[in-house]
């Protein structure tokens, strides 16, 4: 009965993520269509809605090209090294609290609650860069290794702040369980979540939204990907179903760093003003401030300019490593204090 | 099943890391390193201690490898042609010696394995029953009675890596007073 429960559970959790990532290619197509004053795709189903499953179709139904002189088994590995971490680290996720659906008791809404279950996101989602780098390494082709060469650079600078940041949430709450976190945060007083901490709060999240961009290798970050300068970075040789594997890979690892910023800094699951709310509320709250961070994502991609490569290496460095670094001896001082 | 697992993961961490001497592709080798960390990690969580093997992914897997990586794609490869020509280098001398060292060496291992008494079971002995949270526990320890052996750890490192930027770049500066200024840049280039 338990193992039925969780494969129902994991089957929703991982359906839901897949769906999301679908919803998000959808989304960021009908964005920035509005940001540009076009209409977007509009054919496929009633206003556009099943351009995901078409696009879907194409790729299944595309040739598959493995150019001369590739690697074949890392050229075949990458994405799959893209897509696999991104997808795990969604298991330690809390979505709501104690769930009950039919009269059938779930529990606790999350595949697994972990004591580290805040160091098992990070850890893995350091690994994801692996398939950046080995499918353009793997490629054969200037580009490719081009782009995965900055994609190497970058990860390594960036997951600094990004740890760094996330320990000062760690050092607030006296946890890494995930669901401790939340659980500290939820008090029915949105004032309680980690991002109205008196300053240490507000400079933490706004670190930690823009390293999570240069973690997923978005815009404004997206250098391993840059088509002025390196027609498709990483990518430029892959074609059909291992193509879609990256993007998979990147809109599941864009999904799970929105969670983890509710979670860490906007109280998770947590209800204003209701404590104890029932597992539905809880959860369409936790969805509502996810999808302000996805939207975020796909608004700052067709709203700012690029960065240059440089710019972005001394921003990693010489401004958010310090800054996060003197955040968390601030969090340290406050702890102390109160 | 513990057991299995273990077994799993032991077979991972030595086929990974003979891997890594036998691949001819350095790229292939830094794959199988990842691989045989991987492995290590798995027996870290096998015995309990999921705090290490976190770190151990996140600091070996996610910084540590990526950053060779990096290296090694940068670095020139040189052809593979070459390389492969280079492959059969080693005379069959050489090759019986290596092989006589390194077999002595794991006679020598086996039989300090045999002769040591493994308390049984392996695995399972080491959860703590449903007691002290791990992560807790080992914060304590290390910020606790071992704080001191812990910073100067942490201060040694430091040093270490200080003193050999130090020593590196003033060993690659003082030829390159002599050569020509863009020496050490065309160097890598194929």
């Amino acid at each position: 009965m338990t193992f039925l429960i969780l494969l129902i559970k994991a089957s929703l959790i991982y359906g839901g993520l897949l769906v999301t990532a679908a919803v998000m290619t959808l989304a960021e197509r009908k964005i920035s269509a509005r940001i540009q004053l076009r209409i977007g795709p509009n054919r496929v189903g009633p206003g556009g809605v099943l351009q995901p499953l078409a696009d879907g179709v194409k790729f299944i139904l595309k040739e598959e090209i493995t150019p001369d002189g590739a690697n074949k088994g890392i050229f075949r590995l990458a994405p799959i090294m893209a897509a696999v971490p991104a997808m795990l680290t969604v298991a330690v996720i809390p979505f709501a609290g104690e769930t009950v659906i039919f009269g059938l008791d779930f529990g606790l809404l999350s595949l697994t609650d972990l004591d580290i279950g805040l160091l098992f996101v990070l850890a893995l989602s350091g690994l994801s860069v692996y398939g950046v780098i080995l499918g353009g390494w793997a490629s054969n082709s200037k580009y490719s290794l081009l782009g995965g060469l900055r994609a190497s650079a970058q990860m390594v600078s960036y997951e600094l702040s990004l740890i760094m940041t996330a320990l000062t949430v760690v050092a607030l709450s006296g946890s890494m369980d995930l669901r401790e976190i939340v659980e500290v945060q939820n008090t029915g007083n949105p004032l309680a979540w980690n991002c109205f901490t008196p300053v240490i709060g507000q400079v933490g999240l706004i670190l930690f939204v823009i390293a999570t961009f240069a973690e997923t290798n978005r815009h404004p970050f997206d250098f391993a990907e840059c088509e002025p300068e390196l027609v498709g970075g990483f990518h430029t040789e892959y074609s059909s179903m291992k193509f879609a594997l990256f993007f998979l890979g990147e809109y599941c690892a864009m999904t799970v760093m929105a969670c983890l910023t509710t979670v860490l800094f906007l109280g998770g699951y947590s209800v204003p003003f209701w404590e104890d709310a029932p597992w539905m509320v809880e959860l369409a709250t936790f969805m509502a401030k996810t999808s302000f961070f996805l939207f975020l994502f796909i608004w700052v991609r067709w709203t700012l300019p690029r960065f240059r490569y440089d710019q972005l290496m001394n921003l990693g460095w010489k401004v958010f490593l310090p800054i996060a670094l003197a955040n968390l001896l601030l969090a340290g001082a406050f702890i102390s204090l109160t | 099943m513990v057991d299995l697992l273990f077994y799993v993961a032991a077979a991972l961490c030595v086929l990974c890391a003979l891997g890594v001497v036998v691949s001819a592709n350095p790229v292939q080798s830094v794959l199988m390193l990842l691989g045989s960390f991987v492995g290590i990690s798995l027996i870290y969580l096998l015995a309990g201690f999921q705090f290490l093997a976190a770190i151990q992914i996140l600091v070996y897997g996610g910084a540590i490898m990526v950053l060779f990586l990096f290296v090694v794609m940068l670095l020139n490869q040189g052809d593979p042609a070459v390389l492969a020509s280079e492959q059969g280098l080693l005379s069959k001398a050489q090759l019986a010696g290596g092989l006589a060292v390194a077999g002595s060496a794991l006679a020598l291992l086996l039989a300090a394995v045999v002769r040591t008494e493994i308390p049984r079971p392996i695995f399972g002995y080491l959860w703590p029953e449903g007691g002290l949270d791990p992560l807790v526990g080992m914060a304590q320890a290390m910020f606790g009675p071992y704080v001191l052996a812990f910073e100067g750890a942490s201060v040694l490192l430091l040093t270490t890596a200080v003193g050999v930027m130090t020593l590196a770049k003033r060993q690659r500066s003082k030829p390159s007073v002599k050569a020509a200024p863009l020496s050490s840049t065309t160097e890598g280039s194929p």
